[in-house]
């Protein structure tokens, strides 16, 4: 099931009896529902694809009609930018940032942008998300990583000791 | 009987800081190898240190605040990293694998060991450059999480680059407050420990996840690009800012993409940008730049294949890497 979930969201999962079985599934999920209903939402306000735009807005319909699942917990105590900061950040605070921002992909930052969604208009994020996993890659053989000091962490996680 | 003159320390340094910062002015290339010693002190304190601390990250006006416990038990690194506002967030670095736990949507990202021994170490042409494209100052002292820290600065001396500020802890040599700077003078990012505890007993309890390695019910998450091999891409990049230089080359595997992607790394010693070339296939990326912190990008297509530009530099200098990669 949580496989089947990841494959939807990487834009694998195109064929109907395996979006109904997901959908149908996650159902008795409240919690990855919602997550995964965000990241459709996130997706779309982002204009990106990574879920196609097929599954992205099926989803979200069939999330739709299921209250339960779609009820996210209010959270008016965040500032509008904080989901950015932590999938834009990851330039910089280290890993944290790192892998905040390779979760745009699947959509942890997308469960932030839900939460703001009201706020923020698309064309505000668009151009602003730039690739989590070459982030990700850059992060092992910059110089700046070790040096720079973005954050104690990513400077320890490229300078780590030869994989043997 | 004669009394020696007490000068307070920080008056000494007041003193001799300008001094030293005009002595070096005319010795670049010892300047260099000085701010070289200086970058390789604060990577290897960061590794061997033990430390717990908090770190404030700002970027424009948005700030984030991480709590850091950091061990090395007998070279064992392991390395705990906890968000402090945003949504929670925990990471946990063992022995070079990355895992980082968001237990609000019950998953676990793992980023594995990749091509970890392929750090590269600065070439004498690098360590030139250093000194050739940043003007190297030797600044004051200051107090950073309240420890005398010094400062150093590279004031790049064109546009293709950053400049960067770094405070380091004279006893350690631990990196304590890092800023990159832009072409006008503005700050783009900034870390700095608010407070920090050098040299805490190695317990490895310390720096352990707050929920097991795999909870039950969660969901595991792999990080989309893979290890690789250092090898000829087939790739060359025709421009780039003076000073780089390619340090590193090689194939990745990619989840969803038989095509793999090729990675070059270009560093002018102190910074780097690396360029990814993968097939396109089904993937979608967007093109044009896109900035966050201090890393720009540029992507741009090339027949059947996407080209992105990506590191520590000024839109323009990934704009002109970017757009000159051709095939060998």
């Amino acid at each position: 099931m949580n496989e089947e979930i990841s494959r939807l969201m990487d834009g694998e999962l195109e064929d109907d009896a395996a979006f109904e079985r997901v959908v149908g599934g996650m159902k008795q999920s409240s919690a990855m529902a919602t997550w995964v209903c965000y990241h459709a939402i996130g997706d779309s306000l982002r204009g990106e694809c990574t879920v196609s735009t097929r599954v992205s807005r099926r989803l979200a319909v069939a999330l739709a009609n299921e209250p339960t699942v779609l009820a996210p917990q209010r959270r008016v105590d965040r500032p509008a930018t904080w989901a950015w900061a932590a999938a834009a950040t990851a330039a910089a605070v280290a890993v944290v940032g790192w892998t905040a921002v390779s979760l745009t992909d699947q959509g942890v930052s997308a469960v932030a942008l839900a939460r703001e969604a009201a706020s923020v208009r698309p064309e505000t994020l668009r151009g602003q998300v730039i690739p989590a996993d070459y982030l990700y890659a850059h992060r092992e053989f910059s110089p700046a990583t070790p040096i720079q000091g973005i954050s104690p962490l990513q400077r320890a996680v490229a300078t780590d000791a030869p994989a043997r | 009987m004669t009394h020696p003159v007490r000068v307070p320390a920080r008056a000494r340094s007041a003193l001799l800081a300008p001094l030293a910062a005009v002595t070096f002015a005319f010795a670049p290339h010892a300047l260099a190898q000085d701010a070289k010693a200086m970058l390789d002190r604060a990577a290897g304190a960061a590794r061997t240190l033990s430390y717990s601390g908090t770190i404030v990250y700002q970027r424009g006006a948005e700030v984030e605040t991480a709590r850091i416990v950091h061990i090395n038990d007998a070279g064992d690194e392991l390395e705990k990293l906890v968000n402090l506002d945003g949504p929670a967030r925990e990471v946990i670095r063992n022995k070079g694998e990355v895992r980082c736990y968001y237990p609000d949507a019950k998953l676990v990202r793992v980023e594995p060991r990749t091509f970890r021994n392929a750090f590269p170490s600065l070439s004498p042409k690098q360590l030139e450059s250093l000194g050739k494209y940043y003007t190297i100052k030797k600044g004051g002292t200051g107090r950073v999480a309240g420890l005398e820290a010094q400062s150093w600065q590279f004031v790049p001396r064109d546009g293709l680059r950053y400049g960067h500020e770094f405070w380091t802890d004279p006893a350690s040599g631990m990196l304590l407050k890092a800023r990159t700077i832009n072409e006008g003078g503005e700050i783009v990012e900034q870390f700095a420990f608010s407070d920090v505890t050098l040299g805490i007993k190695a317990d490895r309890d310390a720096a352990r996840p707050t929920w097991a390695a795999m909870p039950q019910g969660w969901m595991e998450k792999q990080t989309k690009i893979g290890g690789g091999v250092i090898d000829d891409t087939g790739w060359n990049v025709t421009r780039m800012p003076p000073g780089f230089a390619r340090i590193m080359e090689g194939r990745r595997r990619v989840r969803d993409n038989d095509g793999g992607l090729a990675q070059i790394v270009l560093s002018d010693g102190l910074v780097a940008v690396s360029v990814f070339i993968e097939a396109r296939g089904g993937m979608q990326r967007n093109t044009g730049r896109a900035r966050v912190g201090g890393i720009n990008t540029y992507s741009v297509r090339q027949d059947d294949y996407m080209i992105t530009a990506l590191g520590e530099a000024p839109a323009e200098a990934v704009r002109l890497i970017a757009t000159s990669v051709t095939r060998r």
